[in-house]
């Protein structure tokens, strides 16, 4: 009969649209899952299970920065020991408004929901004992990272140091913080979350600032990669491009000055027109190299450096030498140029968390250390130093001097949109130390600072870097 | 306790429903093959041995209808035209005759017998009328003839 | 001796299920209440009995019921996990479908009146009364004006109707030749109308019921098992092709006018760039199929209750998240063996009336399956409508069952008829 043949073809349609359902849901399980799942609506990310304690956080001693407690309601209270230490780093944990930073980022590890043994679980049930998330070791120094916020005292900004060798933080803080405490942010949010301050935004990695004077730093590399170390310039305390003054901070003139001496007393004359020399072209290809415009492998979101890739007309060109200009640059950023130098010219991919531990104390996940960027070699990181070395020594950076210790480093001093009114210019220091032996780098950053680098920033870096070192 | 037993459980659950529908596939494979066949009863005018058991209960595969075009034997083992792998059915069980205008049923010998209607045929043969039951094996078929033959 | 004697026959699955899931629910939650493992023990012996009712009285197909009640058993599961309560009034639902289930069998089963003559008027005008009936009466709850109260309950004309519209069609496909229809007169030639327009002008009141309600999934649903219809039991390609035609331009028209469509449409091609208004439900949905994985969270240990609407329209996302994509496809394969008897019992029978009428059952079963499981997993655009035997919800149970019976009915004469198919034929 002709209707059953057609019946049969509808069921064969209707068998089909089956068939199309099963291989769907198994290709979103393969396939989309992972970026569903993780999205930040996805209440799941914040809801503690009532059931699994959350991990802790430690440092790289063992120090507790984070862990929770249970409530005798069978909820949880995440406490933070230093409040305000960490907030930009671990970040805080709510079941009303999410979670941040680390706390966002490693929330499967931290509940156990991924990467937990459900046999050490059973195990654990039996036994009575607690049944916990997975605990975090970071690369944090704690005294350090005290130390780095104290030095920042109520100043705007943020400070990054880290070990150049390895691309461990040691430390990372930015201010003005929070309170991470889950009753504080629940109270406050709408106050915190809407301030002019951005108390919420770490400025280590989700701010971006004009450079200055440290971008001469990759000014300098350009001109040695295209074999430019030798331009002399005649510098007469001012300059003009297409008819734009370009000139030195207290309208110094040091005559006819070679790269290096130029770097350390950061001329402005010298270097705006070095980068007309250099062209866009190889200023380009230097920013690109040292990881402008590009992502930052991180356990937290980076924003990326800005460098201009349109067309630059000569006063463009002279601005970014000196680091004005459209060019931004986040903090954490330039504490890894500051490592490409130290760690001749190779810069290591930064991590916050070296391992992730069950709570029996067995090692999950362990960071292993990777490459980031190939900038120079490391020849070109030697001049480099030296003239970093000579900056500290005899130049601009004077004040990041520890007695003992050669120190490298490279100050600036950042126009910005409140310095024409208000004179309150971002101060900038990037060095290591020390300089035969680099143990830390570091990127000292202070907001409408009003102050210079080498006033106001250098000296933070050098007593950063000697108590660590010391 | 609930949480041992919810997350024992998902896996049990899970293995219960497969089990299901693995039983009930099990048996769907067994007359899938049958299925496209029925359209051929009314555009003939052969006789048929009709299946009444459901085939769902039977072990083996075994055909909706058999159509008598011609003389068949039927059995276990593949000489025969009809082919059953009832384990109750003889190798060569039963042979399907059409003389004298009237088909015929002969035992060839089996172990269990034929039963037309219930009364076991004997050794000469027992003719058949649309409508008798054939039993052998486990199977009840019908005899359904509906060209009428006294005309002739 | 064979197989069907094994201790895991399927029907012994089934009971095995929901005796772990019963003991599963007393422990769920704080209450441990004894009523919960009392009803369990009641849903175990009634499917037992039921099933072996229809297997000794030889009632004609014996798995219908079996994946039905399967179905219902993983229901009822899911269902008191989100809410005991509801799943209190689940479990008395199904048990009060299984009365309907009966009763509609030995009813259809018995009497010829649901497949005589004049019901061919009488299934269209109780269709457009219960429809006027909502449209005036009805309750607007999530968008569909689909509800009416009736003694403080709330009942879902449509689902009844649904079935009256597939009847109509088993008589109208099984009568054809009687109905009567005017001759036209045009330009001097009488054209004598088909009556296949007369059929599709009922499908399209009902349509037309149904987009007024704003029951979209409903319209969807009815347009698919209008075109089966048409397909199956009509041998007019062009007309079909110009239905087709039809709905495509009717579609269209109706995204362009109507905003509920272009929101649907486009929360399903992108759902992610408004996840905090109208692409809520979905993206909460595939957050929950997203984290079950491919063996679930486990019952009671996942989060379904974040989905808006999750024990009816979303409960396949509540089992993905809590049984995993294993359970997921296995509901999927469960409804692919119920369509398939479905459609065998139709093939089988040679009455065209019982043949219309059970090919449009599982077409019901089929398609309304794949709008709603195919919408929550945002493989087509979202339309509420329930997932038959699993959703929360007596009028959806009731009728589901009911539509069960009537399936189980065709099955027995199919059976019944084996015998004397001849006669009843030639």
């Amino acid at each position: 009969m002709s209707e059953n043949k057609k019946m049969l073809k509808i069921f064969v349609f209707i068998s089909i649209l089956f068939i199309t359902v099963i291989c769907y849901l198994s290709y979103f399980e393969i396939f989309l899952k992972e970026e569903v799942v993780n999205n930040s609506y996805n209440k799941r990310m914040w809801i503690t299970s009532s059931d699994r304690l959350r991990g802790s956080i430690m440092d790289r001693n063992g120090e507790v920065l984070a862990y929770s407690t249970f409530n005798n309601d069978s909820s949880q209270t995440r406490i933070y020991p230093y409040d305000e230490l960490y907030c930009h780093v671990i970040g805080y944990n709510s079941n009303i408004y999410g979670n941040s930073f680390l706390e966002s980022k490693f929330q499967k590890e931290l509940t156990g929901d991924m990467a937990t043994n459900k046999l050490l679980d059973i195990k654990n049930l039996i036994l009575g004992n607690e049944i916990r998330g997975n605990d975090l070791v970071l690369t944090i120094n704690h005294d350090l990272q005290t130390k780095a916020l104290e030095l920042l005292e109520e100043n705007s900004g943020a400070i990054v140091a880290l070990d150049p060798n390895t691309g461990e933080i040691l430390s990372m803080v930015s201010n003005p913080g929070f309170d991470p405490h889950s009753d504080y942010i629940e109270s406050n949010w709408s106050s915190i979350s809407t301030d002019d301050n951005s108390n919420l935004m770490s400025r280590a990695i989700q701010g971006t600032y004009p450079p200055g004077s440290i971008f001469k730093i990759i000014t300098s590399t350009a001109a040695i990669e295209s074999g430019l170390d030798e331009y002399i310039a005649d510098d007469q305390g001012s300059v003009t491009i297409d008819g734009k003054i370009y000139s030195n901070a207290g309208n110094e003139k040091y005559g006819i000055i070679d790269l290096g001496k130029a770097f350390s007393v950061s001329s402005n004359v010298y270097f705006a027109s070095l980068a007309i020399e250099l062209g866009s072209e190889n200023l380009l290809q230097c920013a690109l190299d040292y990881g402008f415009n590009k992502p930052i492998d991180f356990d937290l979101n980076v924003k990326k450096s800005e460098f201009s890739t349109k067309a630059f007309t000569d006063t463009d060109l002279a601005s970014t030498g000196i680091g004005q200009g459209i060019t931004m640059v986040t903090p954490l950023h330039m504490a890894l140029v500051a490592s490409a130098v130290a760690n001749d010219g190779i810069v290591m991919e930064p991590y916050l968390v070296s391992a992730v531990m069950a709570s029996d104390g067995t090692q999950i996940t362990k960071k292993s250390r990777e490459k980031l960027f190939d900038v120079i070699d490391k020849n070109s990181a030697d001049i480099l130093k030296k003239m970093m070395i000579d900056t500290v020594e005899t130049g601009t950076g004077k004040k990041a001097a520890i007695t003992g210790i050669t120190v490298a480093g490279k100050t600036g001093t950042a126009q910005n949109e409140k310095s024409d009114s208000e004179g309150k210019d971002h101060a900038w220091f990037v060095g290591f130390a020390p300089a035969d032996d680099p143990q830390i780098a570091v990127a000292v950053f202070l907001e409408y600072s009003g102050s210079s680098g080498g006033n106001a920033a250098a000296p933070i870096a050098g007593d950063l870097m000697e108590f660590y070192l010391k | 306790m609930f949480e041992i037993l919810a997350s024992f459980l998902k896996y049990v659950f899970i293995i219960i429903i497969y089990y299901f529908i693995y039983g009930i596939i099990r048996l769907i494979y067994l007359d899938i093959s049958t299925t496209t066949h029925t359209g051929r009863s009314l555009s003939s005018k052969d006789p048929y041995l009709k299946l009444i058991n459901r085939r769902e209960s039977l072990n083996f595969k075994v055909e909706e209808s058999y159509f008598l075009d011609s003389t068949k034997t039927i059995g276990r083992s593949n000489k025969n035209q009809i082919i059953i792998k009832d384990p109750f059915l003889s190798s060569e069980h039963a042979e399907f005759v059409f003389k004298n205008n009237y088909w015929y049923v002969f035992d060839l010998g089996s172990k269990n017998g034929v039963y037309v209607n219930n009364l076991k045929v004997e050794d000469i043969g027992q003719s058949l009328n649309d409508g008798d039951t054939i039993h052998l094996g486990q199977l009840d078929f019908i005899f359904v003839d509906q060209f009428d033959r006294s005309d002739r | 001796m064979n197989g069907s004697n094994s201790i895991f026959k399927p029907v012994r699955m089934v009971l095995l299920f929901n005796f772990l899931a019963f003991i599963l629910m007393y422990f769920y939650g704080s209450e441990n209440s004894l009523n919960v493992l009392l009803l369990g023990l009641a849903v175990i012996f009634t499917i037992g009995i039921l099933y072996h009712i229809i297997k000794v009285y030889d009632w004609g197909d014996e798995y219908l019921f079996l994946i039905a009640s399967m179905l219902c058993s993983i229901g009822i599961l899911m269902i008191y996990r989100l809410d005991p309560d509801y799943g209190i009034r689940q479990i008395k639902w199904f048990g009060l479908g299984t009365a309907v289930f009966f009763l509609t069998f030995i009813f259809l089963g018995k009497t010829k009146f649901w497949s005589s003559k004049p019901m061919i008027y009488a299934y269209p005008l109780i269709s457009i009364f219960l429809f006027s009936v909502t449209l005036i009466f009805g309750q607007r709850i999530g968008g569909a004006k689909n509800w009416i109260e009736i003694f403080g309950i709330n009942v879902q004309p449509w689902e009844i109707i649904k079935l009256l519209y597939v009847f109509y069609a088993g008589l109208f496909f099984s009568n054809r030749e009687l109905i009567y229809l005017p001759t036209v007169n045009l330009k001097g030639k009488a054209i004598k109308i088909n009556s296949i327009f007369l059929f599709s002008l009922i499908s399209y009141v009902h349509l037309g019921f149904l987009v007024l309600q704003r029951e979209w999934g409903g319209a969807v649903l009815l347009f698919l098992i209008f075109f089966s219809f048409l397909y199956a039991f009509d041998n007019h390609r062009s007309f079909l092709f110009v239905n087709g035609v039809f709905a495509l331009v009717g579609g269209f028209v109706g995204y362009l006018l109507l905003d509920h469509i272009q929101v649907r449409i486009w929360t399903w091609i992108d759902p992610w760039s408004d996840m905090a208004g109208k692409g809520y439900q979905i993206t909460q949905s595939l957050f929950a199929i997203g984290a079950g994985g491919f063996f679930g969270t486990g019952i009671g240990l996942g989060n379904p209750e974040i989905i808006p609407e999750v024990h009816t329209d979303f409960i396949f996302s509540a089992i993905c998240e809590e049984m995993g994509i294993f359970g997921g496809v296995a509901v999927v394969l469960l409804y692919f063996l119920l369509v398939y008897r479905g459609i065998k019992i139709s093939l089988r029978i040679d009455n065209i009336f019982y043949k219309a009428a059970s090919f449009g059952i599982t077409a019901i079963f089929g398609f309304q399956t794949f709008i709603i499981i195919g919408g929550v997993i945002k493989l087509v655009p979202l339309t509420g409508i329930t997932l038959p035997f699993i959703s929360y919800g007596g009028s959806s149970l009731i009728s589901t069952f009911l539509a069960l019976g009537a399936l189980q009915a065709v099955s027995m004469k199919n059976s019944f008829s084996a015998s004397k198919v001849v006669e009843a034929d030639e």
